[in-house]
């Protein structure tokens, strides 16, 4: 009975541990393809704005400077929304409307990418066209279907790190005579800090990883944007469009923007460990 | 002090204190008012914005997509008036076995990391592993999928390669959902089974396991949605457009979250209602994951009620 | 009585063997499974011939995917499929692996422009200008005052390559780039749907994508068309291509033989593309 124990205890240990085999199995895959490129052009060339594979540049700056872009707008976006909704949910919902709206974050957060990317083309676009009379794809577009996107994320989180302020402190702060938005905005909300940043970040994730639906609106153009409304590309839409007919080198380079973009995730997480020590999983 | 929080009723619901401290105080009142007025209407707009989507693309595609000759009809490459029949069973059967690998494994890590594992270093990477897991985007996954289980295992487009990539990209998900699911089984039943003199892994196969399917089957449930709704990661492994709804697991296929992809990139060449049959396909979908997402809800609250009824005895 | 079994048993067992033979032809012709990949240019016209030759020959089975010329030429170089299509020619580091071409179509590329655009030809040099930005209104060019907004091909693209090089003149020691902030499609489809939902937007595509919603233009006083292309007036154009390694067999080679007869090509592939046959014929490359 002992050994089978110790044998069922290992076979699940090994089980847990392919989790982590798995995220190195993609690390060590992309790492070797990325390696020509690297090897053949050099890591300046690589991180340089000129991106001409004729000539043999592969520089990805404008590729990492659209997806900063984008996330920080799906972020100013989505976020402000998304602690909002939490804060809804947490502080002044009654009980059916919470559960109408918690039902209704978690219909969004399971609405397919390619859906709201379609959704996007097709009616985003035209409006953002006729309103503005420019082309209409850009950081703007990608920004509104990003925060579309990662309010889900946030709202879940914050709204666990709002929860888990003990009610104490809410109770202490009404019995002194504050009114209930000043307990949230001064009490409950500081209380909750580390557990809102880790919420904003994992949607800075989210964000930042987002392929289809971002490639549909953002143009997408192998240049710098010159403002809201104009076309760009960020690491994810350029991958998309291009591995299909890339090869050799070329193709090299959209894995060494694959390696950036999974270097970005292992730094996001190790960020969130250190900004909340109490957090053990991410959603 | 701040005077901010000075009261400035009594009992008797008189406004008390000297008029800077009932200004201050009107102040309060005034912000506490606006403030639940801008939080009430983000979430409401939160509301709207889902139901502006969910509407937009019922009314784009919705008409279509409920007649039975598109969900069940077989696609046209060069006419008009195909249906989809293969790619909702690709989706499906993409699912299911997607499912059959990452179940075992996931509910077999969750049991290990609630139930035998102690917190180390392991655990540590464990869970740092899966957080970085959920992080990768999923274009990265799907030319990875198309280096490891394409290429360099030889598996080629195929259904096999496609549930062996989703089945690692849902194993974060799954074994957090079955974890909770073990975790929220009342430690008693635990000590009662182990008093009676059961060994630790036949408390957890006999008691604590089917204890916690039912919150396991909500996550699996909403992973089936996960699987159903991802395009990237497909498009690269398991294909974008069949004819014949595929047999074998080493067939290539085409679920419908990729066929809308080719449908608006390169499909319109030949079929003329290619954008219809998007729009519908799109609509269709969206429908699918809904349900689902009714379904793991509707399992989670038989089970609350089961556990109601059922908490009486213990 | 001898005899008369012997003769009922080999009449029985001729029949047998009849009724072998004609299950084993099947339904109706060739059984197998085809497997092809590769460009997402070829794979609509791939995917109509299988649909065709599946109803010929029902126990056939043909799928078509995508991933690209490169994941084609891959692919099929390895042996995952039996049929690697290409919408290009193979780069130097992939002859010399075995692959057998076989042409089966000639794409023609047109420039397309948005309604909103009143000009209906540009000469070469012309092109030229508004796609590396030298020219960015319209009104340059004998149109309205406005803006260009230009579409382009992604990098990796075969058309891009071809339209780089026969339109801007790009070689080896003349590296020119199409004007900053042109927009780029990785398909046919989405760049017809780009210009044509973007007021004064000009991109190029294959001459089967164009739909009423967008308008042709004329290079050089030449309508770019089939008949055109055919008599050597007209030169974008490029063969797409189906790649097998080693010589094609069974299930293959019969699915190939379908995509190159008469029957296919004139019926179908003349729709979109020009018929093989005619290109080898009368294009120069």
């Amino acid at each position: 009975m002992v050994d089978r124990e110790w044998i069922i205890k290992k076979v699940l240990a090994v089980l847990s541990m392919l989790v982590v085999v798995g995220i190195l199995l993609i690390v060590v895959f992309v790492t070797k393809a990325a390696l020509p490129v690297i090897t053949k052009v050099g890591l300046f060339n690589l991180f340089s704005s000129n991106w001409y594979p004729p000539t043999g540049h592969y520089g990805i700056m404008i590729f990492i400077v659209g997806t900063l872009l984008t996330t920080v707008g799906g972020l100013l976006i989505g976020a402000p929304l998304a602690l909002g909704t939490a804060l809804f949910l947490t502080e002044m919902a009654p009980r059916r409307a919470a559960t109408i709206v918690t039902r209704g974050v978690e219909v969004l957060a399971g609405i397919p990418s390619i859906v709201l990317g379609w959704l996007g083309l097709i009616i985003l676009l035209p409006w953002i066209k006729a309103l503005t009379r420019t082309g209409g794809t850009g950081i703007f577009a990608a920004s509104i279907i990003l925060g579309i996107m990662v309010m889900p994320t946030i709202t879940t989180i914050a709204k666990d790190a709002l929860e888990t302020v003990p009610a104490d402190y809410r109770l202490g702060s009404i019995g002194l005579g504050a009114t209930r938005w000043q307990t949230t905005w001064r009490v409950t909300l500081p209380a909750a800090k580390s557990g809102i940043i880790v919420a904003v970040i994992l949607g800075m994730g989210r964000a930042i990883g987002e392929t289809m639906a971002v490639a549909l609106v953002i143009g997408p153009a192998t240049s710098y944007a010159k403002g809201l409304f104009s076309p760009t590309h960020t690491l994810t839409t350029k991958m998309l469009m291009e591995m299909g007919e890339s090869s050799g080198i070329q193709r090299s380079a959209l894995f060494f923007m694959a390696l950036v973009l999974l270097l970005i995730a292992i730094a996001l997480i190790a960020l969130i460990r250190v900004a909340s020590r109490k957090k053990a999983y991410a959603r | 002090m701040n005077r901010d929080l000075q009261t400035t009723e009594t009992a008797f619901g008189i406004e008390a204190g000297s008029p800077a401290v009932r200004r201050s105080a009107g102040r309060a009142k005034r912000t506490d008012r606006t403030a639940t007025v801008v939080v009430w209407s983000m979430a409401m707009f939160g509301l709207a914005l889902l139901g502006f989507i969910v509407i937009a693309i019922c009314w784009k595609g919705l008409l279509y997509a409920l007649n039975p000759h598109f969900v069940f009809g077989a696609p046209r490459t060069s006419a008009a008036g195909g249906g989809i029949w293969p790619m909702v069973w690709s989706s499906f059967y993409l699912a299911i076995l997607t499912l059959v690998i990452v179940l075992p494994v996931g509910v077999g890590a969750a049991i290990y990391m609630s139930e035998y594992a102690r917190e180390g270093f392991m655990t540590r990477s464990v869970r740092f592993g899966a957080d970085v897991l959920t992080t990768v985007p999923s274009i990265v996954f799907g030319i990875f999928g198309l280096l490891l289980f394409v290429t360099y295992m030889g598996l080629g487009y195929s259904l096999l390669a496609g549930a062996l990539l989703l089945a690692l990209l849902n194993l974060p998900t799954i074994m957090r959902t079955s974890e909770e699911a073990l975790k929220a089984v009342p430690n008693s039943y635990r000590e009662a089974s182990m008093g009676l003199g059961a060994s630790r892994w036949h408390t957890i196969k006999k008691v604590v396991l089917p204890s916690a399917i039912p919150g396991i089957t909500t996550g699996a449930i909403l992973a089936i949605g996960r699987v159903v709704g991802e395009s990237a990661a497909i498009v690269y492994t398991v294909g974008t457009f069949v004819l014949k709804a595929p047999l074998l697991p080493t067939q290539p296929a085409a679920p419908m979250a990729g066929n809308i992809w080719y449908l608006v990139s390169e499909g319109g060449l030949m079929i003329p209602d290619a954008i219809k049959i998007a729009s519908a396909e799109a609509a269709f979908l969206l429908l699918l994951v809904l349900a689902f997402n009714l379904l793991a809800r509707l399992i989670a609250w038989l089970y609350k009620r089961k556990t109601r009824t059922a908490a009486r005895f213990v | 009585m001898k005899k008369k079994g012997l003769v009922l048993g080999s009449a029985c067992l001729l029949l047998i063997v009849i009724f072998a033979a004609v299950m084993a032809a099947g339904c109706g012709g060739v059984t197998g499974n085809v497997t092809a990949s590769g460009s997402t240019t070829v794979q609509p016209i791939a995917q109509a011939a299988a649909e065709q030759f599946m109803k010929q020959n029902s126990g056939a089975n043909v799928t078509v995917q995508g991933g690209g010329s490169s994941v084609g030429v891959t692919q099929v170089t390895e042996g995952s499929v039996n049929i690697g299509n290409s919408s290009r020619e193979l780069k130097p580091e992939e002859e010399g692996k075995g692959l057998v071409d076989h042409q089966i179509a000639y794409d023609v590329i047109v420039m397309i422009v948005n309604p909103s655009v009143t000009v209906k030809n540009l000469t070469s040099a012309q092109a030229k200008d508004i796609f590396i930005g030298k020219v960015t209104n319209w009104s340059q060019v004998g149109g309205a005052n406005a803006p260009i907004v230009v579409g382009i091909r992604d990098s990796a693209s075969g058309t891009r390559e071809m339209f780089d090089q026969k339109i801007l003149g790009l070689t080896a020691t003349n590296p020119v780039k199409p004007v900053a902030g042109a927009q780029e499609s990785n398909s046919n489809g989405i760049m017809v749907q780009k210009v044509g939902s973007t007021s004064n937007m000009i991109g190029y595509t294959s001459y089967g994508y164009i739909k009423s919603s967008v308008k042709p233009v004329q290079l050089d006083g030449v309508t770019g068309n089939l008949a055109n292309a055919l008599n050597n007036t007209y030169p974008l154009g490029r063969y797409l291509h189906m790649f097998t390694k080693g010589k094609a067999t069974g299930a293959t080679e019969s699915y190939i033989n379908f995509v190159l007869s008469d029957d296919f090509q004139t019926n179908t592939v003349s729709k979109e593309y020009i018929p093989i046959s005619k290109a080898q014929a009368a294009i120069k490359k």
